[in-house]
């Protein structure tokens, strides 16, 4: 009995002990934890200062992306309106997010720099037709809160 | 026999190879832009140095011959050092934008400046700015900026095709391929500078920007659009094709095309295209309307018999389709009336047919009724190099039009409509008039004034020449027996006789057991006229607007109670259908297209079929099911198993028929010639539409004048109270008194009308405002 009482003060001493302890865990998602600017989440397309996309649809990512997570559809820039710097562009941009294994091959071959991973990491839907980021998508990066 | 080494290996090459074909035959691979086996040597891009042994400089590979005892290396620092110079000065002005160009990844300059070249450029001044994606005509494109200068294209239409349609402009580092004039390149051969271009200067304008080398397939395929049958590689790309190439084949062919077979792909994809099932007219789903055709076959044999469904096989089908529908027609159906589809109704023996290699062993050629150019003009480059290497090759054109051009300087007869086998018999007569086989031939007199000097270099060209070859179109089906006369003359020398008509697959669709003969349709279109065929079912055919005698078919096509229609399109008339299902057209199956050769060519899918178009074997299959009975496609037939990729050999054994006298020429009226113009044989594409001609027909000089046609118009061609409507150019080529229709374009179906003597009226153009 006198055992039973000593590992109970011991186990107690280690749980009071913690108490004062500074925390490892944080109350997600009231406060969140800093990333490195480094950090591999979701992708993004950048744009120019001019507004024009860098992406012109060479589909390398595409190429290299291991999980076949990318699709790249190219084309000519309708009219005189270019949408990217340059005459080619990227008519669709679909990353598959359940499929990407955010190695950042893809940013890691990008000729231009425009696919670019973000530190964004809460990546969650109801559906797997909404853990495809489209083109649109990806031209307005999210940002943490 | 030459003896040479090349690092280290010896080989015995015949003497006047050049020291690149030597080592590719050894496997050693020299890097090289500018050279290219078809077009010679040339020696411009200087990427091809070696090093000889006894020689005091790198010497090009490409343009010196191998001699005996010589000792090359394709390596070594001296010649490395040379390629990283020579890549160095190729890369001071070409821009960086392999990521937006449509070679990179099959890009000649990127694989030798990574194999080969400098890690990085020395040269810090600016690049030279020139145009990109400028167009040379509809379909290519060039980027003067990425040019290395290798002067492939150039050389290639100046001396391969003989239009000399592009050029070099410009001085030093300002040199740029440019078209002459800065006007569209109209040659018809444009796309094939874009397999030639080694690097990304020259592009396909419907491909541009399509896709990338490594998220395609290329299929091996094959070229339906004519009975030539170029070797083709398909690209699909998301279901679609997306672009052809050429496909080389050591030793037989360069994989040159046409723009119409290059760039004529986007049919599969057409507006017009049958893509769903229609049933009395009206849409229905598939296997509804495959389930209402299986019931009328199984009344129509309960209640006539199964000789009273017939079957037409046509379009452009493999083999194998024809096959499986044979087996149903003959076993599931029982019927025997079987026909192909034909627009032509002449008819050449296996005994006769040649192979490309023969023109190019030929010293002399005749082309009978066929312009090659219009027709096949694929055919028509073999015939310029066999020229351009005998240049006292003797070639004969016997046509009722000229078909001599610039390109290809043609001794041309001119006869009267129908009149071709006459007027050789006439040749034949002039040398050979006792031979018993050219008596059997008959006296038939010509009418057409022709020079006796002619007549009689035309006669030499047929029997005194060592191996003969013709070209035929078969318009005139008499000539079938000359032709037999003639091979049979010549005895062991060789003739040899190329079939030009379509459908392109017509040798496999006999092959699989279909009558060839127009006969056998005629037969079947005049027992339908009589009320004998209940059910007619055409495979992939337009019998209105292919049938010699739109007439009848009409006739026909009134008296049978149910018309079923397979194919990529519809049917003219489609109204008049009882049931229309849709084809998986070349590209989309797998199977086997026999050309004008005889020759077996495999070509692989590279897409699925649209919406509900399937196989036939889907069809007779069900249809099979409908008649209780089950339809088993394996069977102990094997096309391949004689010999090789040509069609086994027969003995000749057709009869020589005497000739009919030609029609008797009509003062006042004009004469319909009629030819196949392949950039209109029927089949839609977007792409092409701006290649394809306004006014199609053709009318000569003074005719014009007397009709009142400055340069265009609009004419009214009529016989027998049929008559047709025809926009016409004024052709100084074309003789006085005749008139020129392509043959098969829907909106003026010369077939109406029939050949031989016309009314000619012109008439006003409507303008709308």
């Amino acid at each position: 009995m006198l055992d039973g009482v000593k590992s109970l003060a011991k186990g107690m001493g280690t749980t009071l002990k913690a108490l004062a302890e500074p925390r490892d865990t944080y109350p997600y998602p009231e406060k969140r934890r800093e990333y490195s600017p480094r950090f591999r989440g979701k992708h993004m397309l950048a744009k120019d200062e001019e507004g024009h996309e860098l992406c012109v649809g060479c589909g390398l990512c595409e190429a290299v992306c291991p999980a076949h997570a990318i699709r790249v559809v190219a084309a000519e820039a309708p009219g005189d309106e270019p949408v990217s710097w340059t005459s080619r562009y990227a008519v669709d941009y679909e990353v598959d997010l359940i499929r990407c294994i955010f190695c950042g091959m893809c940013e890691e071959a990008c000729p231009t720099n425009a696919v670019r991973l973000t530190p964004f990491n809460e990546l969650a839907a109801y559906s797997r037709e909404d853990m495809i980021a489209d083109k649109e998508e990806l031209l307005r990066p999210a940002i943490r809160k | 026999m030459v003896k040479l080494t090349i690092d280290d290996q010896e080989i015995a090459v015949p003497s006047g190879t050049l020291v690149v074909d030597a080592a590719a035959k050894m496997g050693i691979e020299v890097p090289v832009y500018c050279y290219h086996q078809a077009l010679g040597p040339l020696g411009a891009c200087r990427m091809c140095l070696v090093q000889i042994e006894k020689m005091p400089k790198l010497q090009t590979a490409c343009t010196t011959p191998v001699a005996e005892g010589m000792v090359v290396h394709t390596g070594g620092p001296a010649v490395e050092k040379a390629r990283n110079g020579v890549l160095e000065f190729l890369l001071i002005n070409h821009p960086l934008d392999c990521p937006v160009c449509d070679k990179g990844g099959e890009c000649f300059l990127q694989d030798y400046a990574f194999r080969y070249g400098p890690s990085a450029g020395r040269f810090e001044e600016p690049k030279i700015q020139k145009l990109k994606d400028a167009p040379i005509n509809e379909f290519v494109l060039i980027d003067q900026e990425r040019c290395v200068l290798c002067q492939r294209c150039v050389r290639f239409m100046e001396e391969y095709v003989g239009e000399p349609q592009l050029m070099l402009e410009g001085r030093g580092v300002e040199t740029v391929v440019t078209t002459v004039d800065h006007q569209p390149a109209t040659s018809q051969f444009t796309g094939n500078i874009i397999d030639l271009c080694p690097v990304g200067a020259l592009l396909s304008k419907p491909y541009l920007h399509k896709a990338r080398p490594w998220n395609i397939e290329r299929q091996e395929s094959v070229c339906t659009m004519c009975p030539v049958g170029c070797t083709t590689l398909a690209t699909g790309r998301d279901g679609r094709i997306v672009r052809i190439e050429g496909r080389p084949i050591p030793e037989r062919s360069w994989g040159w095309l046409c723009d119409r077979g290059r760039f004529g792909y986007d049919y599969a994809i057409d507006p017009t295209r049958v893509t769903g099932s229609f049933l009395e007219g009206q849409p229905e789903a598939a296997a509804r309307t495959t389930r209402r055709v299986g019931q009328w076959f199984t009344e129509v044999i309960a209640e006539h018999g199964p000789n009273s469904v017939a079957f037409v096989m046509g379009g452009m089908h493999t083999m194998e389709e024809a096959r499986q529908l044979q087996r149903f027609a003959t076993r599931a159906v029982g019927t025997s009336r079987l026909a192909i589809s034909r627009d032509v109704p002449g008819y050449l023996p296996r005994a006769l047919n040649g192979t490309f290699q023969d023109i190019e062993s030929s010293d002399a050629i005749v082309l009978v009724g066929v312009d090659p150019y219009e027709a096949i003009p694929v055919v028509h480059l073999r015939l310029r190099e066999r020229q351009k290497a005998l240049p006292g090759m003797r070639l004969y054109g016997v046509a009722p039009r000229s078909l001599t051009r610039d390109t290809l300087p043609v001794n041309s007869l001119l006869t009267h409509v129908g009149e071709e086998a006459a007027l050789l018999a006439a040749a034949l007569r002039l040398a050979a008039g006792d031979h018993p086989a050219v008596r059997a031939l008959g006296e038939a007199a010509v009418a057409s004034h022709i020079d006796q000097e002619q007549l009689t270099g035309l006669s030499a060209a047929l029997l005194e020449s060592e191996q003969l070859t013709l070209l035929w179109d078969g318009q005139e089906p008499e000539v079938e027996s000359v032709l037999v006369a003639l091979a049979t003359v010549r005895g062991d020398k060789p003739t040899r006789v190329l079939p030009t008509w379509g459908p392109s697959n017509w040798r496999g669709f006999e092959l699989a057991g279909f009558p060839a003969r127009i006969e056998a349709l005629t037969e079947v279109l005049e027992d339908a006229k009589a009320g004998k065929i209940q059910m007619l079912v055409l495979w992939g055919c337009d019998l209105l607007r292919e049938y010699p005698d739109q007439q009848l078919v009409r006739d026909a096509y009134a008296k049978v109670p149910f018309l079923v229609a397979e194919g990529l399109f519809p049917p003219s008339e489609a109204e008049r259908f009882h049931a229309i299902v849709p084809q998986a057209g070349p590209g989309e199956v797998m199977g086997t297209y026999v050309n004008m050769e005889a020759r077996l060519q495999i070509a692989n899918p590279s897409v699925q079929p649209p919406g509900q178009a399937r196989p036939t074997k889907t069809y007779v299959t069900a249809w099979a099911h409908a008649l209780n009975q089950t339809f088993r496609d394996e069977e102990d037939w094997d096309p391949y198993d004689e010999s090789g990729d040509l069609l086994p050999m027969q003995p000749l054994e057709q009869a020589i028929k005497p000739l009919t006298a030609a029609l008797a020429v009509k003062e006042g009226q004009f004469e319909l010639v009629t030819g196949v113009l392949v950039i209109e044989n029927g089949i839609p594409s977007a792409i092409l539409k701006p290649r394809k001609p306004e006014y199609p027909g053709r009318i000569s000089v003074p005719d014009a004048e007397a009709l009142g046609i400055a340069d265009y118009g609009v004419v009214r061609i009529s016989k027998n109270d049929h008559e047709i409507e025809v926009p016409v150019s004024v052709d100084p080529a074309m003789t006085p008194g005749r008139v020129y229709v392509p043959l098969g374009m829907a909106s003026m179906p010369v077939n109406a009308v029939g050949t031989g003597w016309v009314e000619v009226i012109r008439l006003e153009e409507v303008h709308s405002a």
